[in-house]
């Protein structure tokens, strides 16, 4: 295997041909991605695939059998406190200290970070701000509900102000309300220039909140072809008009790559779009020929769409 | 909300850092401790059980003091001293080896190795913090321990020797428990084997010492004389008879008595071998940095009569020294030879009999006041603090090379 010698610049965190054996089972076989900066990638993939082991060698908490990693230039192996100090890592375990306030947990990892007690304290306050748990600073973290922990778990990734985020599902056990102001706190996270990785299982919120995504499978990064996947999911919208219309003749005269959907009738169908301009000119044509359209609109969620034939694929 | 913005790069205060150090640093160090004693802070029912806890041994302490006698007696203090051994040992290492083990798997652990903080930090801040809860059962203990002080005949300086053994003792036990808890995967597995280890050193070394007595024993001849009474004539025994009664041996001729001789063998341990098995025990080493106490002059000497420990001493030098002549002098029976000289006048059998006296009451001395060794039981504590230490250092260190059987990265 050809490995690079040196990361293109730019490049936050690079990992080629990544592998990690935990004594017979094979976790992580051949994994390679990049992050940019500013960017937020998916890491997508069914459960046991091997997405935490990946993510701790990224981390450099977990030392690779093989292949490089590079974070920021160094290698957490031999360079493991330069390269950590980039390094925000969430884990998908829920772990806190019992007793210990909001407050005091994010001012102590603060210190852990070698920051000075008043600028722990300040840095401290501010997360709890941005995770919205101002209200609750003073609680211990016993109390806090699974959402609250996790938004805790993520502030004090946050605390060392890390160039990278590694975030190992953030979104499980969230209520729709915490999703989306995760979301939103990801792309603002990303906006300050940070690269971001997120795994997660949610795909429909990954869908708005990623840049790139890395697919993963038995142990395997996926490259180019899942990539050609997500375009395509992208580009597949759905059709619906009132009964009776046949939306599949409309379809046909328009030279449209469609597809019928099962189950549904004559006026319902799955149609290849270029892009959003390119859709809008097909809505306009198809209620100009008189169809009575009740829903158009990109088919559920591209990257579960990319994610299912992708595992289609492989079985 | 408040208007404050910080800026996204606030400037860290750490010296640059380079390739993966592990060694514990100062800063680090008491930023875990900390940690640790917070996360083991009570609540204020805590507290509250504490406080009553120690006012019932405060007032058990000034009760136990009022209540006895002025006589000097080391063996409150002895005692108090074994509790806080015993309650250290048992204590520190119950918590530490479910610190690292039960801190994975919690998720707690791998978020700060993700921080500054090296593996060294991580190990000695857990040592540390463990330790210091057995220390607070050492503070708690001071009201008894004052009261056992002033009537034990020990100076200040014999007992803050003693005191700072102990709690070395309880930091290597804490740091045994800390390494079996960085080695097994489950607490429970890691605190069983704390103790255990503890188990082997306390009550294994005495064990071993007498199994192996056997093995180190030789066999010794040796040949006792009686009077063959039914080979007496019926004067010779009523004159004997009376003798043993009266004391009075002038009746009896020692040369016509008829005498029986037995000769039988039997085992003597040279425990000299073996004594080291008893030196590696944390009770004996404590007894070994206590006060030496003469048995013949301890009055004198302004001490108290030989307690525990000073008879542990006594005991452990006498396994040190091994068979003696005099111990098979002493063995020897021989009641034709006592009877001649009982016969051949009365100052000399005074004599006999002190000569036994003198014999025993030396060895007493000589074995009481047997210069201590604590260093090869202390020597060993050492080596299993800092083996502990470097296989914990090592475990810590990130990223892992191998995880613990069966658990996850947390």
């Amino acid at each position: 295997m050809t490995v690079q010698a040196q990361a293109p610049t730019g490049h936050a965190l690079h990992a080629q041909g990544v592998r990690r054996a935990f004594g017979s089972v094979q976790a992580v076989v051949n994994a390679s991605l990049t992050l940019t900066p500013g960017t937020v990638t998916a890491l997508i993939g069914p459960n046991g695939c091997g997405k935490t082991t990946l993510m701790l060698m990224l981390a450099g908490l977990l030392r690779p059998d093989g292949g490089t990693v590079e974070v920021l230039g160094h290698d957490p192996v031999t360079a493991g406190a330069v390269a950590r100090k980039g390094i925000g890592w969430m884990p998908d375990v829920l772990g806190m200290w019992d007793s210990l306030t909001c407050t005091e947990t994010l001012a102590t990892f603060g210190r852990a970070y070698g920051l000075s007690k008043a600028d722990a304290d300040a840095r401290a306050f501010t997360m709890l701000e941005k995770v919205h748990l101002a209200d609750l600073a003073a609680q211990p973290a016993r109390v806090l509900s699974r959402g609250q922990k996790q938004r805790l778990s993520l502030a004090r990734a946050l605390m060392g102000d890390p160039s990278v985020l590694i975030l190992d599902e953030p979104a499980s056990g969230l209520d729709p309300r915490s999703r989306i102001e995760l979301r939103d706190l990801v792309r603002a996270l990303a906006a300050e220039g940070r690269a971001v990785l997120i795994s997660s299982h949610v795909l429909s919120e990954l869908d708005e909140m990623v840049d790139e995504a890395v697919f993963m499978s038995k142990g395997v990064t996926l490259g180019e072809s899942a990539e050609a996947e997500v375009a395509r999911a992208r580009a597949r919208w759905r059709v619906t008009a009132l009964p009776g219309h046949d939306v599949h003749a409309a379809l046909s005269e328009a030279a449209r790559d469609w597809s019928p959907v099962e189950g549904a009738d004559a006026s319902v169908a799955v149609v290849h779009v270029a892009d959003a301009d390119d859709a809008a000119d097909l809505l306009a044509s198809l209620v100009a020929s008189g169809m009575r359209i009740s829903a158009f609109g990109p088919v559920g969620s591209a990257l579960e769409q990319a994610y299912l034939s992708i595992e289609q694929e492989r079985r | 909300m408040t208007t404050t913005e910080t800026s996204p790069n606030p400037t860290v205060t750490a010296p640059a850092r380079k390739g993966n150090p592990w060694l514990p640093t100062l800063h680090g160090t008491f930023l875990v401790t900390r940690i640790e004693l917070l996360r083991r802070r009570p609540s204020t029912k805590g507290w509250i059980f504490y406080g009553i806890l120690l006012a019932a041994i405060l007032g058990l302490g000034i009760l136990v003091s009022v209540l006895s006698t002025a006589e000097k007696t080391s063996t409150p203090l002895e005692l108090v001293l074994v509790l806080v051994l015993g309650a250290g040992m048992l204590i520190g290492p119950s918590l530490s080896a479910t610190s690292i083990n039960g801190d994975s798997g919690e998720g707690v652990l791998a978020p700060l190795q993700m921080t500054h903080l090296t593996a060294g930090d991580l190990a000695v801040g857990k040592l540390l913090s463990s330790w210091f809860v057995a220390f607070a059962v050492l503070v708690t203990t001071t009201p008894f321990l004052v009261y056992a002080y002033a009537r034990s005949g020990w100076h200040l300086g014999e007992l803050l020797l003693v005191l700072v053994v102990i709690l070395f003792l309880v930091l290597t036990a804490t740091a045994v428990g800390l390494a079996w808890s960085a080695i097994a995967a489950r607490a429970v597995a890691s605190v069983s084997l704390a103790h255990l280890t503890t188990g082997v050193l306390v009550i294994g070394t005495l064990v071993l010492f007498a199994f192996t007595a056997p093995l180190v024993s030789d066999t010794m001849t040796e040949t006792d004389r009686y009077v063959a009474w039914d080979e007496l004539s019926d004067e010779q025994s009523t004159a004997l008879e009376d003798a043993y009664n009266t004391g009075d041996f002038s009746a009896v001729d020692p040369d016509a008595l008829v005498c029986d001789e037995e000769t039988y063998e039997y085992g003597i341990a040279h425990t000299e071998r073996t004594a080291w098995m008893v030196l590696i025990n944390p009770l004996v080493v404590i007894e070994e940095v206590s006060p030496l106490v003469n048995p013949l002059t301890f009055e004198e000497d302004g001490r108290a009569a030989p307690g525990i420990f000073a008879n542990v001493h006594q005991m452990v030098s006498s396994a040190r020294i091994g068979p003696t002549e005099a111990d098979a002098q002493m063995m020897e029976y021989d009641e034709c030879a006592d009877i001649a000289t009982m016969a051949s006048g009365d100052d000399e059998s005074a004599d006999g009999g002190n000569a036994y006296q003198d014999t025993w009451e030396q060895q007493q001395e000589e074995q009481a006041m047997y210069p201590r060794t604590p260093w090869l039981g202390l020597g060993l504590q050492v080596l299993l603090l800092v083996g502990a230490m470097a296989i914990v250092t090592h475990r810590l260190r990130v990223p892992y090379r191998t995880l613990r059987t069966g658990t996850r990265v947390a």
